[in-house]
């Protein structure tokens, strides 16, 4: 056989393997290349989708339906991070704020996009899913407000707290929306299935499926890839349950993202994992699916740019006059009113997520997805050289006062802390979603500590927190932790401890006493001994809200 | 301008929906004369219905003048058509409306449950048709023959001088319950190609239509025209897998 013969055997490469390759080197090189020319990673992951896309290098079919599905599973796990992401106890701490920005940052570009829709010919369902996905935000300059220290202020707060209601609300129109669109049954037929469908997913979301997670986590969560699948079980059985009541599964998903919200803290070792997967594979791979809908011969046509011009006056017009009334009604200041367009402007995940349902059932053409694209690229630019305008001219508001339950430690002597102390440790932090740490403190010349036991106890418990040993006597372990950690409370499982001057409440624990002493008086200690004369953290009273 | 559902279908000739359609009749899919029955002439109708048009108007276009582009001044054209890259340089595809993996039409007289059964089979192929790569690269068939077009191949089959054609699933059903002595579904290969409307190159009613074949997809219309015309499930039909 000549070597061309054996050339000539060599096939160009198809198939999911190549697919896949295909699609994980544009998920790692798409947000390197965007980010050196300052953009965010998602607008690389949606361009890396156009190139290989049917308008780019044809590399992904205009038929293929593997990248599409992933993107599906994608969607709803963005919309699932994003519920449990939103901090509901900011929503609670500055309600009044909160409910006024959200309900403004809904009702103006709603209402924008519905003189938008009617100026245009529009039939009503498509104006009114355009206006749910203008209304939708995500907070992504928040991070970036966050770590400036401006957290705490009243404003950026009651914006971080007002997107639960404005996500909540788009979300409620696309699935009135959709429903019209799906349903072939009467008018009154719908509005009783979409009635019953929230009645189930509230019922189900905010009751039954927190327990039952949280009896699952609590009885198998010492695996950690258990812990993960039981989440997603949940996500999908919301989503499921959605679809079954006529409603987008994105609404379910994001259902229950708010309704394991204080099950999966923030910061805790659950909430890790669920980021690394979603970051790594589900989340980029569905900004990919909506990059091969991207066509430049479509959006760079004249008519489409001025369809993206009006949408993004829209969009943006009617968030700037939300912030502006809410800002005047909380007499904020003008640095404190841009705070709040800048992370009330940003179109992403809800904004992407209904573009998608929009396009799927055919209110929207390839036309609108690209104008929207449009108008996610300006509205990202725009808020990201605005925030550091609002970061050079608004004061410093210092480091958020600690809620109680932010971060527990827990420390404890070999060969580990009591159920007594877990269990105090459950307690404080499930209020305020936080999570929390056990450190099991041993001297060099004790055998190493039975690790996965503590932490079978840790989520006996409930408690979302990883669990480590540390060398060291444990009064030195109590003091590195409170110097270095930033605790918001630590637990010393141990009857001798001897205090420590600290402003950071320690809480001296043993068996028989929940809190046996406590360094601190005032308020402080009165909510600490009401958190921990609840009930035990049992699946039944763990999620319940303080 | 063109926007979402605002946009308006503009069509040749006013209230009318000019469809192009290669085989007629084509079982399952263009039935009856006239030819207004069948899951095409079904899909038709509908879209017409949502795009605000009073009827539709059938024109006949031999299927390689289609595929060049020529809808012999109809509006739209079903006709089975897959989207490929090259016939993407002559029309406009929109989203798929059905599903149309590889399946094999076969002579009742022939069998086959694995490739190598298959390749010992005497295959008719088309010169025309975008699965007869597929066929070539996936069975390789020892010396099939080759003809112009799905119609020459089902009359060399039906002539008893080969024993098998690859053809769309969909259509190798309708084809098969329409002959159900002469031809039965061997099985079905896979691959995710899907059958879409197409439209002269670069038509100003190409969002529109493609929207409305999502919504149409979206709210079953689509769905209960298949469970309509194709009763056997394409699910039921057995996977071979190739290399």
């Amino acid at each position: 056989m000549t070597p061309t013969a054996v050339l000539l055997t060599i096939q160009a490469p198809s198939g999911p393997a190549f697919e896949f390759l295909i699609l994980f080197a544009v998920v790692l090189f798409g947000p390197i290349v965007v980010s050196r020319l300052g953009l965010p990673g998602l607008i690389g992951l949606v361009i890396g989708g156009f190139a290989i896309g049917p308008h780019g290098f044809n590399l992904i079919h205009a038929g293929d339906t593997l990248v599409p599905e992933l993107g599906q599973l994608g969607l709803l796990y963005l919309m699932f991070v994003a519920g449990l992401e939103l901090d509901l106890k900011v929503l609670q701490d500055h309600r009044r704020s909160a409910i006024a920005l959200g309900l403004l940052a809904f009702a103006l570009p709603f209402l924008g996009a519905a003189g938008l829709g009617t100026a245009l010919g529009w039939s009503v369902p498509a104006t009114c899913l355009l206006g749910a996905l203008l209304s939708s935000h995500t907070l992504i300059v928040y991070p970036t407000l966050r770590d400036a220290g401006l957290g705490p202020n009243p404003a950026v707060a009651s914006a971080v707290g007002a997107t639960v209601l404005t996500d909540t609300l788009a979300l409620v129109v696309l699935a009135i929306v959709a429903g019209t669109q799906l349903d072939s049954g009467s008018p009154a037929l719908l509005v009783g299935e979409l009635v019953l469908g929230f009645a189930v997913l509230v019922v189900v979301g905010f009751v039954a499926l927190p327990r039952i997670v949280d009896q699952t986590l609590r009885r198998f969560g010492d695996d950690p890839v258990a812990r993960y699948l039981a989440v997603i079980v949940a996500l999908l059985l919301m989503g499921v349950l959605a679809q079954v009541f006529g409603i987008e599964g994105i609404v379910g998903a994001f259902f229950a993202g708010l309704a394991l919200n204080t099950l999966v803290p923030n910061e805790g070792p659950s909430m890790e994992r669920l980021e690394f997967f979603g970051n790594a594979v589900f989340i980029p791979i569905f900004l990919v699916s909506i990059g091969l809908l991207l066509d430049p011969s479509v959006m760079f046509r004249g008519n489409v740019l001025r369809l993206a011009a009006l949408i993004c006056t829209a969009a943006l017009g009617g968030k700037a006059a939300a912030c502006w009334l809410a800002g005047a009604l909380q007499h904020a200041t003008f640095p404190e009113r841009m705070a709040m367009f800048v992370l009330t402007a940003p179109q992403a995940a809800a904004t992407l997520a209904i573009t998608l349902v929009g396009y799927e059932i055919g209110l929207f053409g390839t036309s609108v997805v690209n104008a929207v694209l449009v108008l996610i690229l300006v509205s990202i630019a725009l808020s990201a050289v605005l925030a550091d305008r609002v970061i050079r001219r608004m004061p410093v508001a210092g480091i958020r006062a600690a809620r109680i339950g932010d971060k527990v430690v827990v420390v404890a002597a070999a060969p580990g802390p009591s159920e007594a102390a877990v269990r105090a440790a459950t307690l404080l932090s499930r209020p305020d979603g936080g999570h929390g740490d056990v450190i099991v403190a041993r001297a060099a010349s004790e055998p190493a500590t039975e690790l996965r036991e503590v932490r079978r106890r840790v989520v006996r418990n409930g408690l979302d927190g990883r669990v480590r040993e540390e060398i060291g006597e444990l009064p030195a372990v109590v003091e590195k932790e409170l110097l270095t950690d930033h605790p918001s409370v630590v637990i010393v499982d141990d009857p001798t401890f001897a205090e420590i001057p600290s402003r950071i409440p320690v809480m001296v624990v043993d068996e028989t006493s929940p809190t046996l002493r406590l360094n601190v008086d005032g308020e402080l200690a009165t909510e600490i001994e009401r958190r921990l004369r609840r009930r035990p953290a049992t699946s039944q009273s763990a999620v319940r809200p303080d | 301008m063109p926007l979402a559902d605002g946009e308006a279908f503009h069509p040749t000739t006013p209230g009318v929906l000019k469809v192009a359609t290669a085989f007629l009749p084509a079982p399952g899919f263009w039935e009856g004369t006239p030819p207004t029955k069948g899951f095409e002439a079904g899909l038709a109708a509908d879209l017409a219905k949502r795009l605000g048009l009073q009827r539709v108007e059938i024109v006949h276009v031999p299927f390689p003048k289609l595929v060049a582009g020529d809808l012999g001044g109809a509006d739209i054209a079903l006709s089975q058509l897959t989207p490929t890259a090259a016939r993407m340089r002559h029309l406009s595809f929109t989203t798929s409306y059905l599903l149309a993996p590889p399946g094999i039409l076969a002579r009742t007289s022939a069998d086959a449950s694995d490739v190598h059964g298959l390749q010992e089979l005497r295959w008719v192929e088309s010169s025309t048709s975008t699965l007869t790569p597929i066929l070539e690269s996936k069975i390789r068939p020892l010396s099939p023959v080759v003809v112009e077009d799905r119609t020459k191949a089902l009359e060399v089959l039906r002539a008893g001088m080969a024993d098998a054609l690859l053809l769309d699933l969909p259509v190798a059903l309708g084809l098969a319950a329409s002959e159900p002595g002469r031809f039965h579904v061997l099985g079905q290969l896979s691959d995710d190609e899907g059958l879409a409307v197409a439209l002269p190159h670069g038509s100003a009613n190409t969002e529109i239509v493609d929207s409305s074949i999502r919504a149409l997809l979206a709210d079953g219309t689509i769905g209960r025209l298949a469970d309509r015309w194709f009763p056997v499930s394409m699910d039921s039909v057995a996977l071979i897998l190739t290399k």
